[in-house]
């Protein structure tokens, strides 16, 4: 019988570098207390070769680890002085494993219960699973206003612009605008009104005119969400016409 | 306890969304005895729901409360009829990083990072947007950087009472270390 070779698909995903060390102490069958963290270290190392296309950013951790390894590695070749300190790099990523593979325990332990409690409903849930539901709204700081904005004037300096507007803009006729915008639509979509924006100059004097607008309590800026759209709506307080 | 007592708290239980204080129906229902409210629930719980296989509810504790569930059996045919999706579950990033906020709260960013060996801010934001965790201060060292901890949610989402029903963590090492080890006489 001929043997095809097997096709292996490349499975293993560990989360971190201390998942991946943990699996290989276990696939060895070792107790975590009595290993020689420099006998993993190959193993370790020819797991980061065998992955295919490193990419530094996401990797960075799996990176640190084996530097470490090859560092204790090289220590345990090395003759030692007698009095070695308490904080040997071996005796710290044995406690970081040994902190490590609790939480992994804990982990598990949630899961389990996550398991039995994902089969009781409660009314709660229908609500969060059908499209109309009520979301509660929250009022943003001008802080998070300030970040879209930012995001959105740094889109539009990339892109590029075909002619040189001469249209200059004044903070009463924005403010005429939304006014207008918010009678007619009810709210404004703030990311969605910025981006249609021609340019930066624009975009700024909107921005401007809003913040103004929210200070003099003209507007509410509301947001659905945690990261969620932020939304403007007239403050019934204050009065949107003049 | 009367009928009307049951039926009352059974009225209450389904009208509310979140887990009820057992303290706003005792002063409601002006029981002061706590043992005796105790006794009053356990009927209730029993005659009304658990010895009943007609009734598809049950009493559930958590969360510092109770509220009214639906029984597990009926999972599957509630999915059906719902044509709910496979309901989402956390990740095991996310499973990790609860566990670390869970037992060592209130934890920083870079306390969480360092004991998972792996950033950690994605399951952060992701659990932040669940609710299952929140920031509940920030740590006088320099950046000030946020301090995150549980919230009642993680309580009523995993089914505890209470924080102190987490088992402790020499608890869990004995529990997984006699499942771990085979009996040595064998």
């Amino acid at each position: 019988m001929i043997e095809t070779p097997v096709y292996q698909v490349q499975t293993d995903f560990f989360e971190g570098p201390l998942d991946l060390l943990l699996h290989l102490i276990r696939k060895n069958k070792l107790n975590i207390n009595d290993i020689r963290l420099a006998v993993i270290t190959s193993e370790y190392l020819s797991y980061l070769e065998n992955k295919q296309g490193i990419n530094p950013s996401r990797e960075s951790d799996f990176l640190t680890t084996a530097a470490t390894l090859i560092y204790i590695k090289s220590r345990s070749v090395l003759p030692k002085p007698e009095s070695l300190a308490e904080e040997s790099p071996e005796k710290q990523l044995l406690y970081t494993l040994i902190e490590y593979e609790k939480i992994q325990k804990i982990s598990k332990m949630l899961q389990d219960m996550e398991y039995t409690e994902r089969l009781l409903w409660r009314r709660l849930e229908l609500n969060e699973n059908f499209a109309n539901r009520e979301y509660t709204l929250k009022e943003v700081s001008a802080f998070q206003l300030a970040e879209i904005f930012f995001a959105i004037v740094r889109k539009k300096e990339n892109e590029q612009f075909l002619y040189v507007s001469s249209k200059s803009y004044s903070i009463a006729a924005k403010q005429a605008e939304i006014a207008g915008l918010i009678k007619e639509n009810g709210f404004i979509d703030f990311s969605a009104y910025m981006k249609k924006l021609d340019s930066i100059e624009e975009i700024l004097v909107s921005f401007f005119t809003l913040l103004e607008m929210i200070k003099r309590h003209l507007l509410i800026a509301l947001q659905e969400s945690l990261f969620g759209t932020i939304s403007l709506y007239a403050n019934e307080a204050g009065e949107l016409s003049n | 306890m009367t009928s009307e007592q049951a039926a009352l708290i059974e009225a209450i239980l389904f009208v509310s969304k979140d887990p009820l204080e057992p303290g706003r129906i005792m002063e409601f229902l002006q029981i002061s005895d706590e043992t005796e409210f105790e006794k009053i629930l356990q009927t209730l719980e029993k005659e009304h729901f658990l010895d009943r296989p007609e009734r598809g509810l049950q009493l559930k504790r958590s969360g510092g409360g109770f509220q009214l569930v639906t029984k597990p059996e009926l999972h599957d045919s509630l999915k059906d009829f719902f044509t709910v999706k496979q309901a989402t579950k956390l990740t095991l990033a996310s499973l990790e990083t609860l566990s670390i906020v869970a037992y060592r709260q209130p934890a920083t960013l870079a306390e969480i990072s360092d004991m998972r060996g792996v950033n950690a801010t994605g399951p952060v934001k992701n659990l932040l947007q669940k609710k299952l965790i929140r920031i509940s201060g920030r740590k006088k060292v320099p950046g000030l950087p946020a301090l995150y901890a549980t919230t009642q949610e993680f309580l009523v989402y995993f089914g505890l009472n209470d924080l102190s029903q987490l088992p402790s963590l020499e608890e869990l090492t004995e529990l997984f270390e006699e499942k771990e080890q085979p009996s040595l006489f064998k």
